[in-house]
């Protein structure tokens, strides 16, 4: 026994079991029985072993302050009892330290507080400690402290018989003031009906005429008058609350935190259900209560099937525990009583992933769809504020669980839509982004008043990063979208269905106009959007990410579509001062070329009517234009391109060879690699002469070398576009994609 | 946002108190309205939108049969389009809002219809209401069967908490689920049920007969035929609930409910729009059962809130009334009586009317405020969500409108 005092968290509980399982065959039990031995010796030199066992031996009156010893021992065991609970024999050993007042009282409560149980409470030892509460010495707080532990752990404790056999010693507290609420309590919970006495009822209405009618008197008479209603004559009103005050706060989440951890074959077993009480008043409290998800329970009302399932046994959810199980079982589960408690649990996701009932959905729809709207929308206090933690990760659950199915539900569509409009933008802006991004394809008749007006709203009024935030969610969005469309459209390219199981099908150029709104709605978005924070390169980032889903939908996608970006947004990316933006927007250049050249030949082999049309090319060449002028033949305002300036302006300006001004030694964005390029190919140089790499050598050596810096947007558009590979100077940039025309 | 949709932005407070020095005074009807100031009256700010408008998605003519696929997951991702095809209505393309024209209230003989034993326990008490999300698998056949298992799962819930096994307590509430025959109006509301909770105090005498203690209903009267036919076979909606009695058991039979029907209860409140309704269906039934005073209860935004009780005489509330009626007198004929709507801008009107004659004596816009409580001799109302309704004749009305407000909180 002495040397099992470690028992606690030690997984020796469970080798201890395992132990009794392999008893009958003796070799193995003799091995056992050896591992046993090196164990101890091992757990001899334990530190934690060692500090229970000075709690044992030390002498009473030992000094406490400034005895370092003790303070390192404590701490050992607080430690252990704080992850882990100790087991049955530390317990009883700290309790008895702890009462017997060993080294005075302050280490008695502090004791106390850590007297957390990983398993069972020993009843001798609670025994042992009332009957030093009777010594007296014990400072009243911390016999009240000791009460409110057994209270707590009553549930936990082995046995209760000697317990009720000391019926009369406890009772006897009954007359301090101070113990009285609690000691009614635990006299309460040992009430048995031959400790029912004439005395004792005296005793009690002796003390409620003093005291006055208060519950836990009234509540303790109440049950003696249940057992014994002769005893009691007094009258009892019937509509008393029931239950005692629960006294367990200092130790209810270390204990559950540890139970947590220590399994779930000890939370069972013990189950302890003062903390099931607890959890239920504690949410009677709470006015707010639509997050909590459901219990994964089975049918109770099973009448109604039992007639035509009779045949098949079903298995209710609840009882599956792997996956295994789940794929034996695919063809006679059993639903929940409520389907909200699928969110809860992985192992019924992968069920609800290929449910077929509509009615299951619907149930899971509606309690999703109630638990946003009394949470986000009903609610007009402010409860949202009050348990933001709550909220995060019912959202984060929900959100999870999208992204497990690869779909949103349409509870939440539903509820987004009614949300956006009162959305101050900032409330749970990644989760709210996230389920937004989510939704799937809107008619292009509805899009404008569901989706854009409030999102418009939102953008203009909000920070930087909500902006960046909504760009990446609007990518997302159509991400999804264009990957449904891949995935569920129809050979014959006539019609796409979003949705398997509902009539509604969407027609091909009812989901391009989708697209194509929510492609403008961007394009506008972004304009202003980088005006309004002065072309900032995140903001462009976000906004080039956004593009480069939309110049592959053709070849990716398989989606005939292809937009162009707006003036507001081509511009901004080919002047950004960060050489990032400008080489992910020449990716993008080259990839709309790709996808614009492939639509066009199979336009020409298949004869199939999808057409891009004219101005989409004329953009796109204009663009390609602008881009190669600027950037590699330093014809920046030539006439005839987007951006034209008056000469007398621009003389006026003094800007020395303006034209020059922002190829791709002069642009800003890349005016370092240039110096940096100039210092490396004549070292010896004194005076910088960037217009020296525009002579025919140095210029492709430079090419080379800002290709070789990463820059593959550039090397790609290069490739592709400029024709004729060739020296610096003129007249190509015109062969830029005119074959196209 | 309309004032009928369902969820109520912050009011905005308005910063003068410009009531603040006229005294908390009853004001008692009596006086003549000036007819002319009702009808000249300030613009109105009047709901638009269609009722109940169902926005089919507008499909291109191309309609293709898809190809049948193998049944995939996707039914999840039904989205919301989808649900309008199947719901019928498409929750959130149309905001949903309270029908701007209802039926005049006509006097129902509901007694002949319903046995007036029930309907004395649905009148004259007042119910706190909710709302439901549709019942899963609820049978009205099995009602008998429901109340065992409620009176059982009560019985246990009471019985959580205490560590000992008390006798006696066990079996003390006994639960009666019944059909209220007769109150569905259309062919697709589902008949009403009623369930009562009886207790035999824990300490009564053996003799004494258990007492009710908890009473409650699920109701759907006239509720939208879309919203209705678009649910599948297995699913029940009552979307009105009403509870009378103790907190508690309130709050147990909710959850069983939610338990064996994997339904939601939502606090369901009368909003402003839906007092001024009651206020004008109310006024609308004095010629043929007097209500006897219009009081009405009114929240100003000053600091410290002022109330304001304004009660007019019934007589002179109908006189009001009549006036703002549209076509009322011009085809007063009995036959014409059935297709006797009343519009929303006539309840505006009605409701300027009132909020001018009392700026007129006390110099206080009650427009400025909020109604909160309403009470006519048919009946009273709370913005909380508390309803009496003392007159059986009008019930139907009432309720209604109740339903149609709880079917506006559903959140699909």
């Amino acid at each position: 026994m002495a040397a099992k005092l470690n028992l606690s968290g030690q997984p020796d509980s469970e080798t201890s079991s395992l132990n009794d399982q392999t008893v009958s065959s003796r070799s193995s039990n003799r091995s056992v029985r050896v591992a046993e031995k090196e164990r101890r010796k091992i757990e001899a030199e334990d530190p934690f072993v060692l500090a229970l066992k000075y709690f044992t031996d030390v002498e009473a009156g030992t000094p406490v302050t400034g005895n370092d010893e003790v303070e390192k021992h404590l701490v050992l065991v607080e430690k252990a009892a704080y992850s882990r609970g100790l087991s049955p024999e530390a317990i009883s050993n700290m309790l008895e330290f702890a009462m017997s007042l060993r080294m005075g009282t302050t280490l008695c409560a502090r004791v106390l507080k850590c007297l957390i149980p990983a398993t069972a409470v020993p009843q001798e030892a609670v025994v042992r400690a009332v009957v030093w509460l009777g010594v007296g010495k014990i400072p009243i707080t911390t016999q009240v402290l000791f009460i409110k532990w057994v209270l707590t752990v009553f549930d936990m404790i082995d046995a209760k018989d000697q317990l009720r056999a000391i019926y009369g010693f406890i009772f006897s507290f009954v007359t301090d003031e101070n113990l009285c609420p609690y000691i009614c309590h635990l006299l309460y919970l040992l009430t048995r009906k031959e400790s029912v006495r004439v005395f004792r009822v005296r005793k009690l209405l002796e003390l409620q005429s003093k005291l006055g009618r208060q519950p836990f008197l009234l509540h303790l008479l109440s049950l003696y008058k249940v057992f014994c209603p002769e005893l009691v004559t007094l009258s009892i009103p019937s509509r008393m609350r029931s239950g005692f005050r629960n006294h367990n706060s200092p130790w209810k989440s270390v204990l559950i935190g540890v139970q947590k951890r220590n399994g779930s074959q000890v939370a069972s077993s013990i189950a302890p259900s003062a903390f099931m009480v607890k959890d239920k008043t504690n949410s009677r409290k709470r006015k707010y209560c639509h997050l909590e998800m459901p219990a994964l329970n089975c049918v109770i009302n099973k009448q109604a099937e039992t007639g035509t399932s009779s045949s098949r046994k079903l298995v209710p959810v609840v009882q599956l525990n792997s996956f295994a199980q789940l794929l034996e079982n695919m063809h006679h589960i059993e639903l929940p009583a409520q389907m909200g408690s699928l969110l809860g649990s992985s192992l019924a996701l992968q069920y609800l992933d290929c449910v077929q009932d509509e009615s299951a959905l619907l149930r899971l729809n509606f309690w999703l769809g109630y638990a946003l709207h009394e949470e986000f929308l009903f609610c007009s206090d402010g409860g949202a504020s009050q348990n933001s933690e709550e909220a995060l990760q019912f959202l984060n659950k929900l959100l999870s669980t999208q992204h497990f199915l690869q779909e949103g539900f349409s509870s939440s569509e539903a509820f987004l839509y009614k949300f956006l409009n009162v959305w101050d933008g900032s409330l749970f802006r990644p989760e709210i982004l996230g389920l937004l991004s989510n939704i799937p394809v809107i008619p292009s008749s509805q899009i404008g008043r569901l989706l854009f007006e409030p999102l418009m709203q939102l953008f203009f009024t909000s920070s930087l990063f909500f902006k960046c935030g909504l760009m990446e969610c609007l990518n997302n969005m159509l991400l999804k979208w264009l990957t449904w469309h891949s995935v569920y459209a129809l050979e014959d390219d006539l019609d796409i269905s979003l949705n398997s199981h509902t009539s509604i099908n969407m027609t091909l150029s009812g989901f391009k106009d989708s697209v194509m709104e929510l492609v403008l709605f961007v394009g506008r978005l972004a304009s202003v959007g980088l005006q309004l924070e002065g072309c900032h390169s995140l903001l462009l980032s976000f906004i080039l990410d956004f593009y480069e889903t939309v110049c592959d939908t053709f070849l990716k996608y398989g989606l005939p579509l292809v937009l162009m970006p707006p003036p507001g947004v081509f511009y901004p990316a080919l002047f950004a001062t960060d050489p990032v933006n400008v080489d992910r927007l020449a990716y993008i250049m080259y990839r709309y070329k790709v996808n614009l050249t492939s639509a066009k030949s199979q336009e020409r082999v298949t004869e199939q009517a999808f057409h891009i049309s004219r101005q989409t090319f004329r953009e796109f060449n204009n663009y390609g234009v602008v881009m190669a002028n600027c950037l590699w033949n330093s014809k920046m305002f030539h006439p005839g391109m987007g951006v034209q300036l008056g000469e007398e302006l621009l003389l006026k300006s003094n800007v020395p060879q303006y034209s020059a001004s922002f190829d791709l030694i002069h642009h800003p964005a890349f005016m370092s690699y240039a110096v940096d390029f100039h210092q490396r190919c004549w070292p010896g140089r004194k005076d910088m002469d960037l217009n020296s790499i525009k002579l025919s050598k140095p210029w492709s050596w430079y090419l080379e070398y800002l290709f070789t810096q990463g820059y593959d947007g550039l090397k790609q558009f290069f490739q592709g576009n400029i024709s004729r590979q060739q020296t610096a100077g003129d007249g190509q940039g015109d062969s830029v994609s005119s074959r196209q025309r | 946002m309309g004032p009928g949709s369902c969820f109520r932005l912050a009011r905005a407070k308005m910063a003068d108190d410009e009531g603040a020095g006229v005294p908390r005074e009853q004001v008692q009807g009596g006086t003549q309205v000036q007819f002319s100031q009702v009808l000249g009256g300030q613009a109105l700010r009047c709901v638009s939108g269609a009722p109940w408008s169902v926005t089919r998605t507008p499909l291109n003519s191309v309609r293709v049969q898809r190809r049948s696929k193998s049944k995939s997951y996707r039914l999840s991702l039904r989205s919301c389009l989808g649900a309008a095809s199947r719901l019928g209505l498409t929750p959130a393309l149309t905001a949903r809002r309270l029908n701007t024209s209802r039926r005049a209230p006509k006097s129902h003989n509901i007694t002949e219809k319903v046995n007036p034993e029930q309907l004395n326990l649905l009148v004259k008490t007042e119910w706190q209401l909710s709302y439901v999300t549709p019942l899963y698998q609820f049978r009205h056949t099995q009602l008998k069967s429901y109340s065992r298992q409620l009176s059982a799962f009560i019985a246990a819930e009471k019985q959580q908490g205490l560590a000992v096994e008390v006798e006696g307590t066990h079996g003390s509430f006994r639960v009666s689920f019944c059909v209220v025959q007769g109150m569905a109006e259309a062919d697709d509301d589902a008949e009403t049920v009623l369930i009562q909770i009886h207790s035999k105090p824990l300490f009564a005498g053996k003799d004494e007969p258990p007492k009710a203690v908890w009473s409650g209903w699920l109701t759907c009267i006239n509720g939208s035929p879309d919203y209705l036919r678009s649910l599948p076979k297995d699913f029940t909606c009552m979307p009105l609930f009403c509870s009378s009695g103790a907190d508690g058991l309130t709050s147990l039979v909710k959850s069983w409910f939610q338990r064996t029907f994997d339904c939601c209860f939502g606090q369901l409140e009368i909003s402003h729009t839906s007092l001024q309704w009651l206020v004008a269906l109310w006024t609308n039934c004095h010629t043929e059962s007097a209500i006897q005073h219009l009081k009405m209860m009114w929240t100003l935004p000053a600091v410290p809130p002022l109330k304001v009780t304004y009660t007019v005489n019934g007589p002179d509330a109908w006189q009001l009334w009549s006036s703002v009626r549209k076509q009322q007198h011009s085809e007063s004929n009995e036959e014409e009586e059935e297709e006797n709507s009343i519009d929303i801008e006539e309840v505006m009107q009605f409701m300027q009317g009132l909020k001018s004659h009392f700026y007129r004596h006390f110099r206080l816009d009650l427009s400025a405020g909020s109604l909160d409580q309403v009470s006519t001799a048919l009946g009273s109302a709370k913005c909380s969500g508390r309803i009496k309704i003392s007159k059986s004749k009008y019930m139907i009305t009432t309720l209604t409108l109740l339903t149609e407000c709880a079917l506006l909180k559903m959140p699909i």
